[in-house]
C-alpha cells in the first residue's frame, strides 16, 4: 500500500448555532483518496460537520465555529482564504437531487462558466469527461441540450456528482447522496462512490449503516455533536468500542 | 328533525349562499359588459381610433388618449421594473433579519396601501414641481411607477421565494458568488413569476386617472406625443371626460373607449396567466 | 465489477490458496509415509501452523463481510459456505499433521504386504484425488462434480470397515510388527475422515449453489430401512 496522508483535518472543533452548541471539540484526521463515513442519529451535528468543510454553514444567521479545519494541512477558515477557491477544491452533493432547471450540458459546465471559461470545445470536453466519470455519459450523450428535470431521481443524482467533479476538486462531501433514490440508483450511486475513491477523497453522511459498511473505509459515529468514534469500518462494524456506537450500530438506541 | 338531519340542511343552505356570492360577482361583470358592449361596439371603427379628440361627438377619436396610455404603460415599466425586481432581490437574498429590514418591510407593505390620490399629490410636489417635468408623460409614468413598486417588490419576493433553497445550495457549492447564483440560476427560474407580478401591477397603472389628473394630465390633448417630455392624456381620463358631457352622443364615445381599455387590460391580464401557467409547466422542483 | 464482487472474489481467492496448501499437505503425508521420510513429515507439522493462519484469516474476513455487506441469497450463502469449508479444510489440514506424526513414529517404511493387504495406498491416492476434485468443484462452482463426491466416499468407508480385521490378522501373524501395523490402522482412519470431510464441503457447495441441503440425508434413508 502506499503511503496515506492526511487530506482534511479537524483540530479542536467546536460549531455553534447561536447559543446551541452543535459541534463539541471534534479531533478528526481524514486520509487522501479515502471513503470517510458520518454516522449518527438525526440532530448528531453530522451534516453540520459536513459542511463545515466547504463552509457552506457561512449563510446561517448566527453560526460560528472555533477551532481549525485543515484542508492539505491550510486552515480553510482563515482570513486570506477565498470561499470560491475553497469550493472548487471541496465539491458537494445534497440530500436530494438537485438539478438547475437548465439543459444537462448547462448543469454540468456551470462551475466552469462561472469560473469565466467561455471556449465552448473546452467546456463539451469538461462535461464529456465529467459525465463519463459520474456513469451517466452512455444514458445522456443524445440529449445533452435536454432539460435535467426531465431526468430520473438517479440520474439526476449522477449529474450533480458529474456538475460537482467537472470543476475537478480533491474533496467530494456527500450529505446522503442516496436517500431520496430507489434500491437500484442507490446502488448505482454506491458503486460510483467505490469507483471515485480512487481520485478523490470522499466525506458521505449516511443514515443507512449497511451503506456505510459497503461503500466506506473509515466510519465516524457521532452522538449529541461529540465525536465518538471514528476507526476503520470493518473494525468498528465487528468490534466498536464504545458502548453508544455498539448500541447505534446494532439498532437498540435509547 | 334529528341533528344530521338539521346539518345536511345547513350544509346545503351555506353551499347556495355560496354559489349566490360566486354568481353575484360574475352577473354584475356580464351585465356591465353587455351594456358597454350594446353602446359602444357600434362606435368603434378605424376612424374612432385614429382620429384626434374633437368637440364634435361624431368627429372625435381616441388616437392621443392610446397613444398617451401606450406611452405610459412603456416608460412606467421602464422604470418600475429595475427599481422594484432590484429592491425585491435585495430584500429576499442579501439582507439579514434585523430590526431595519423589518422596518423596511412594514413600510413597503404600508405603501401598497396607500390610495393612489396621494401618489398623485405626491408626483404633483416631487415631479412635477421640484424637477420641473410639468404634466409631462415622465411625470406621469414616475408617479404610476410609485404606485405600484410595492406590488412589484412583493411579487418578486414571492417568486424568489418559490425557488427552491437547493438550488442556490448547488450553486453555492459550485463556487459562485451571490450575484452570481441570482443572476444565473434564482432570476431566471423566478422571471415568470416577477413578469407576471409586473404585467399586473401595470394593468392596474393603465387604470388610473386619479393621480394623472391631479399631476396635470389633460383632458383635451389636440397632438399625440413624441418625447417623455410631451403633455399627454390617457384612455381613462378621455373616458372621464366624456362621461361628463351633457350630450348622449358622447357618452357612446365613452363606451367605445371603455371597450378599448378594457382590452387593453384583459390583454395584460391574459399574458400574464400564459406566463404563469407556462412556468408552472417547464419548472417542476 | 460491482464493489460485493470484488470481495467475494477475494475471500474465493482466499480459500482456494488455503486448498493448495492443505492438499500439499496431504500429498506429503502420503510420500512422508511411503518413504518413512521423517524429515518431511517435521516440515508437515511445522507447515500446519500456515495452514491456521489461514483459517483465522478466512474467518475474520467472512466476519467482516457480514459486518459490511450483509449479504443475502447467494451472496449469503456463499459465504456461509466458506466459513464452513474454511473449518473442514482447517481439519484436513490437521488430518495431514495427524498423519505426519505416525509416520515419524515409523522407523522403516512400512512393509509391502501390510500396505497390499490394507489398501492404504489406493485409499489415500482417491482420498487426495476427491480432494482435488472438490477443489475443482468449487472453483467451478460445479454442483453435479460435487454429487460424485459424496458416492465416493463409501469406497474409502467400505476400505475402512474391512481395515479392522485386515490388521488383527497381520498383527496376530506378525507380533514383532504391531507397533507399525498400528500407525497404519491410524493412518487409514485418518484417510477415512478426510474422505468425510470432503464430503462435508461438497455437501456446502451443493448447498450455495443449489440451495439444497444435502446433509444427513443418509441419516433418514438409514432409518426407513
Amino acid at each position: 500500500m502506499n503511503k496515506k496522508t492526511t487530506k482534511l483535518e479537524a483540530k479542536e472543533l467546536n460549531a455553534y448555532y447561536g447559543d446551541f452548541h452543535a459541534l463539541k471539540s471534534i479531533n478528526i484526521a481524514m486520509e487522501e483518496k479515502n471513503v470517510t463515513a458520518f454516522i449518527g442519529p438525526s440532530g448528531c451535528g453530522k451534516s453540520t460537520f459536513l459542511r463545515t468543510f466547504n463552509r457552506m454553514n457561512d449563510y446561517i444567521d448566527g453560526f460560528r465555529t472555533e477551532g481549525d479545519i485543515l484542508l492539505d494541512g491550510r486552515d480553510i477558515y482563515a482570513k486570506d482564504v477565498r470561499v470560491d477557491e475553497l469550493r472548487k477544491e471541496v465539491g458537494m452533493v445534497f440530500q436530494k437531487p438537485n438539478p438547475f432547471p437548465k439543459s444537462i450540458f448547462e448543469n454540468v459546465v456551470y462551475g466552469l462558466k462561472i469560473q469565466g471559461i467561455k471556449n465552448k470545445s473546452v467546456l463539451e470536453e469538461a462535461a464529456e469527461k465529467s459525465l463519463r466519470r459520474s456513469a451517466l455519459w452512455e444514458e445522456v450523450k443524445d440529449k445533452l441540450n435536454q432539460s435535467a428535470l426531465a431526468l430520473s431521481g438517479g440520474q439526476q443524482q449522477r449529474l450533480c456528482i458529474a456538475r460537482a467533479l467537472a470543476i475537478s476538486p480533491s474533496v467530494l462531501l456527500m450529505d446522503e447522496p442516496a436517500s431520496a433514490l430507489d434500491p437500484l440508483s442507490t446502488a448505482k450511486i454506491e458503486e460510483l462512490i467505490y469507483e471515485l475513491k480512487s481520485e478523490y477523497t470522499i466525506v458521505i453522511v449516511t443514515h443507512n449503516m449497511q451503506q456505510a459498511g459497503r461503500v466506506s473505509d473509515h466510519t465516524a459515529f457521532f452522538y449529541m455533536g461529540e465525536l465518538v468514534e471514528f476507526s476503520k469500518t470493518k473494525t468498528m462494524f465487528t468490534s466498536p468500542q464504545d458502548n453508544r456506537t455498539q448500541n447505534y450500530i446494532t439498532g437498540r438506541f435509547g | 328533525m334529528t341533528n344530521s338531519e338539521k346539518n345536511r340542511l345547513k350544509d346545503k343552505a351555506f353551499q347556495v349562499f355560496g354559489v349566490f356570492c360566486t354568481f353575484i360577482g360574475l352577473v354584475i361583470l356580464a351585465v356591465f359588459l353587455f351594456d358597454i358592449a350594446i353602446e359602444g361596439f357600434s362606435r368603434i371603427d378605424w376612424d374612432f381610433l385614429t382620429s384626434l379628440p374633437s368637440r364634435r361627438a361624431s368627429r372625435a377619436g381616441i388616437l392621443t388618449a392610446w397613444a398617451g396610455t401606450l406611452w405610459i404603460l412603456v416608460l412606467t415599466a421602464i422604470i418600475a421594473f429595475p427599481l422594484g425586481v432590484g429592491a425585491g432581490i435585495y430584500l429576499e437574498e442579501y439582507s439579514r433579519k434585523n430590526r431595519w429590514t423589518n422596518f423596511l418591510e412594514i413600510n413597503i407593505a404600508n405603501l401598497a396601501g396607500v390610495p393612489s390620490i396621494i401618489y398623485g399629490l405626491l408626483g404633483l410636489e416631487v415631479f412635477v414641481r421640484q424637477m420641473r417635468l410639468g404634466g409631462s408623460l415622465l411625470a406621469g409614468a414616475l408617479t404610476l411607477s410609485l404606485l405600484i413598486l410595492p406590488i412589484i417588490i412583493v411579487t418578486t419576493r414571492e417568486a424568489i421565494k418559490a425557488v427552491p433553497r437547493s438550488v442556490r445550495d448547488g450553486s453555492f457549492a459550485l463556487g459562485a458568488s451571490k450575484w452570481q447564483t441570482v443572476w444565473n440560476q434564482v432570476l431566471p427560474a423566478s422571471f415568470g413569476g416577477i413578469l407576471t407580478g409586473i404585467i399586473l401591477s401595470l394593468s392596474r397603472a393603465v387604470g388610473e386617472a386619479a393621480p394623472l389628473i391631479v399631476i396635470g394630465a389633460l383632458a383635451y390633448v389636440p397632438f399625440t406625443p413624441a418625447t417623455p417630455l410631451d403633455e399627454f392624456t390617457v384612455l381613462p381620463i378621455q373616458i372621464f371626460n366624456w362621461t361628463s358631457r351633457p350630450q348622449e352622443a358622447f357618452l357612446t364615445n365613452a363606451a367605445g373607449a371603455i371597450i378599448v381599455l378594457l382590452a387593453i387590460t384583459f390583454l395584460l391580464n391574459g399574458i400574464a396567466v400564459y406566463l404563469r401557467n407556462r412556468q408552472q409547466k417547464k419548472i417542476k422542483w | 465489477m460491482p464493489h460485493i464482487d470484488v470481495e467475494l472474489e477475494k475471500l474465493k481467492t482466499k480459500l482456494l490458496e488455503m486448498w493448495d496448501l492443505v492438499e500439499y499437505q496431504l500429498q506429503s503425508g502420503h510420500d512422508a509415509m511411503l518413504q518413512a521420510d521423517q524429515e518431511l513429515a517435521k516440515q508437515i507439522i511445522k507447515r500446519d501452523r500456515k495452514v491456521n493462519q489461514f483459517d483465522v484469516k478466512i474467518d475474520r474476513m467472512c466476519e467482516n463481510f457480514f459486518a459490511l455487506f450483509t449479504p443475502v441469497a447467494v451472496d449469503l450463502r456463499m459465504v456461509l459456505a466458506v466459513l464452513k469449508i474454511n473449518a473442514n479444510l482447517e481439519r484436513i489440514g490437521d488430518t495431514a499433521e495427524g498423519i505426519a506424526r505416525f509416520v515419524k513414529k515409523l522407523d522403516a517404511p512400512v512393509s509391502e504386504p501390510l500396505l497390499e493387504m490394507t489398501k492404504v495406498v489406493p485409499m489415500y491416492e482417491e482420498a487426495i484425488a476427491m480432494f482435488a476434485d472438490c477443489r475443482v468443484a468449487f472453483k467451478t462452482n460445479d454442483p453435479v462434480l460435487a454429487k460424485t463426491l459424496i458416492k465416493r466416499d463409501r469406497a474409502l468407508d467400505k476400505i475402512y470397515r474391512k481395515s479392522d480385521t485386515i490388521v488383527t490378522k497381520f498383527m496376530a501373524d506378525n507380533p514383532e510388527k504391531i507397533s507399525e501395523a498400528l500407525a497404519v490402522l491410524s493412518i487409514i482412519k485418518k484417510v477415512e475422515r478426510v474422505g468425510d470431510q470432503v464430503t462435508n464441503i461438497a455437501e456446502e457447495i451443493i448447498f450455495y449453489r443449489e440451495a439444497k441441503v444435502v446433509k444427513h440425508k443418509q441419516d433418514k434413508k438409514k432409518k426407513k430401512d
